[in-house]
């Protein structure tokens, strides 16, 4: 064990631990909060909230493949009436700062959600899901610069608590959407969400989620993930939680020396709920031994990446 | 009591390690595992979700882990599991050796509403749908109504009906069917009810309760709705983490039904038990 400090600062927020739960991936509300060691959580993101209720997509929802998984839960929320009324009040009671992420369709849903968790005291900072891909239509604020812009500074307009813009990894030039974010207001970037794939049942001629396609996430999308990483956080001078394969404290470094800020952990937080504290132990413990700290580790990638 | 949060006490994922491993038919066997710190008495039809221990990252395995009904819990500190080898998943924990160690989250999920001794029980299972029966009718003998307690267990072949002789050492009144024929009824083990029924040496005023293939409790839930019998099913769907978050295993609701309008329960935490009357039709 060591004492070195993981606590770091994300977009106006300061957090204990550079380690948070993914949004979709840790629930509506904190009542999982009971399968893990809060202390080595820097923040909980909880599962997107759309205005309106949506019973989510038909199962099955999920299905494996080697190296993640497919979903398709399709936004399944109870809306923002019964989440400000059940959920909103035990989040003051969360020992650590609460992301709450807003979903919709459209801007005035963005904007509907935005202010109502900006008047819940226990909401620390927003998050902005623009890239759920099992939605219609979920993906067009991802990847069309001027739109982006135009949701988050809406957006902005509706809250003074930090801001953050999920981005969608199905961009060809992920720069361009980290600098809409940035001209729109946001604070911090959360890069990224699943990418659209498709698992097969062959003998029964059908894709093996209800929804059809899925989101992937889980291990195998690393490389993506850290390629996005690296590329927004060049492109902009926000802050960028990293979302996507992270399972080890290897990862977190991997992610921090190309750019991020924290590092959120979803998929493989089902296998193992307990992984919060496993990879704040390891992080501890790998820095201390390079004497580092993960300030000075961030954004420390080398060369260039490709002209974008 | 239908739509009560589980009990929290005691959840976690914890490290276990493999204290037995038992072969029992063709492609199954009974895995005993033990914990340091084990949590309370668990009602019977709470699960666990497992998969192989990594100390710093997931490991080898699946991506995400398994879930499985507990066994028989032979120490407090002891928990086993009734693995029938399908996939990934159940194919890493079959690699395992005594000694080695599973991530053990529990314990999950809501378990059985046991009805008081003096009334009848009658268990309808099939192949590893008897996980969740043996705590059960542990359970019902400790307060004196194992011989009110009927375990209908139906498999495919003799061999599959995994662990049979546990459940014969129990003492409780056993039935078996076979689809081949070779122990037992004849027959689907639904077929076996009804027959039982028909002749009344089961009664008919019973709480009836059903775990095994999709294909069996659907025929199960038809069959209970048909004759208006009062009937609890204990589901397995495909699940992300097992404890509420991932929004995965969505099983669909009678909205008029006591889980209320929404029209998904989650099979994790609103169940894995549910009252055939909470479930759509």
């Amino acid at each position: 064990m060591s004492d070195a400090s993981l606590a770091v600062s994300v977009g106006g927020l300061r957090l204990s631990s550079p380690l948070l739960t993914a949004s979709g991936t840790f629930g509506h509300d904190p009542a999982a909060l009971a399968l893990l060691d809060p202390a080595d959580l820097g923040a909980l993101v909880l599962k997107t909230v759309t205005p309106e209720p949506r019973p989510g997509n038909p199962p099955p929802r999920m299905a494996e493949f080697r190296g993640g998984v497919l979903n398709s839960i399709g936004l399944e929320n109870k809306g923002l009436d019964y989440w400000r009324e059940t959920v909103a009040p035990q989040l003051e009671r969360v020992p650590v700062p609460v992301v709450a992420n807003a979903g919709g369709h459209r801007i005035a849903d963005y904007v509907a959600v935005t202010t109502a968790f900006d008047a819940m005291a226990g909401v620390a900072a927003v998050e902005l899901n623009l890239s759920c891909p099992n939605v219609d239509g979920g993906t067009r604020f991802a990847t069309d610069p001027g739109a982006l812009r135009e949701v988050v500074a809406a957006c902005r307009e509706a809250t003074a608590k930090p801001l953050w813009a999920k981005l969608s990894p199905e961009v060809s030039d992920v720069a361009s959407l980290a600098r809409a974010a940035e001209a729109g207001g946001a604070d911090a970037l959360t890069v990224c969400n699943t990418m659209r794939g498709l698992l097969v049942d062959w003998r029964a001629r059908r894709p093996r989620l209800g929804g059809g396609t899925g989101g992937m996430s889980g291990p195998a999308i690393k490389p993506l993930a850290l390629r996005l990483v690296w590329e927004a956080s060049r492109a902009c001078e926000l802050p960028v939680v990293a979302s996507g394969g992270c399972q080890s404290a290897e990862d977190v470094l991997e992610f921090v020396v190309a750019g991020a800020a924290a590092v959120q952990i979803g998929t493989a937080a089902f296998r193992r709920p307990d992984l919060f504290s496993i990879v704040a132990r390891d992080l501890r413990g790998l820095l201390e031994e390079e004497r580092v700290g993960l300030e000075e580790l961030r954004a420390t990638l080398e060369p260039s990446p490709p002209v974008s | 009591m239908d739509t009560a949060a589980p009990d929290a006490t005691g959840v976690g994922c914890r490290r276990a390690w493999i204290t037995a491993r038992r072969d029992c038919g063709p492609d199954a066997f009974v895995l005993e595992v033990e914990v340091d710190d084990p949590p309370p008495p668990q009602p019977p039809g709470r699960f666990a979700m497992l998969s192989p221990w990594s100390e710093h990252d997931l490991g080898p395995g699946p991506v995400i882990p398994r879930p499985f009904s507990i066994y028989q819990r032979p120490a407090p500190e002891r928990f086993t599991f009734l693995v029938q080898v399908l996939g990934p998943g159940t194919r890493a924990l079959d690699a395992l050796s005594l000694g080695d160690h599973v991530a053990l989250t529990l314990p999950l999920g809501n378990g059985f509403v046991l009805p008081p001794p003096e009334r009848p029980v009658v268990l309808v299972a099939g192949g590893v749908g008897s996980a969740p029966f043996f705590a059960y009718l542990e359970e019902r003998r400790a307060a004196g109504a194992g011989e009110r307690t009927w375990l209908l267990y139906g498999a495919r072949s003799a061999p599959r009906l995994y662990d049979l002789a546990a459940f014969a050492a129990l003492g409780t009144p056993l039935l078996t069917a076979t689809d081949e024929g070779d122990a037992g009824f004849h027959g689907s083990v639904l077929d076996l009810l009804a027959t039982e029924l028909d002749a009344g040496r089961l009664p008919a005023d019973a709480r009836f309760a059903a775990c095994g293939p999709e294909g069996l409790l659907h025929a199960f839930a038809r069959f209970c709705r048909v004759r208006g019998l009062d009937a609890e099913v204990s589901l397995e769907t495909y699940m992300g983490c097992g404890f509420g978050v991932c929004n995965a295993c969505a099983v669909a609701t009678d909205p008029d039904g006591p889980l209320g309008a929404w029209p998904w329960a989650k099979t994790c935490v609103d169940g894995p038990v549910f009252a055939l009357e909470a479930l759509a039709p």
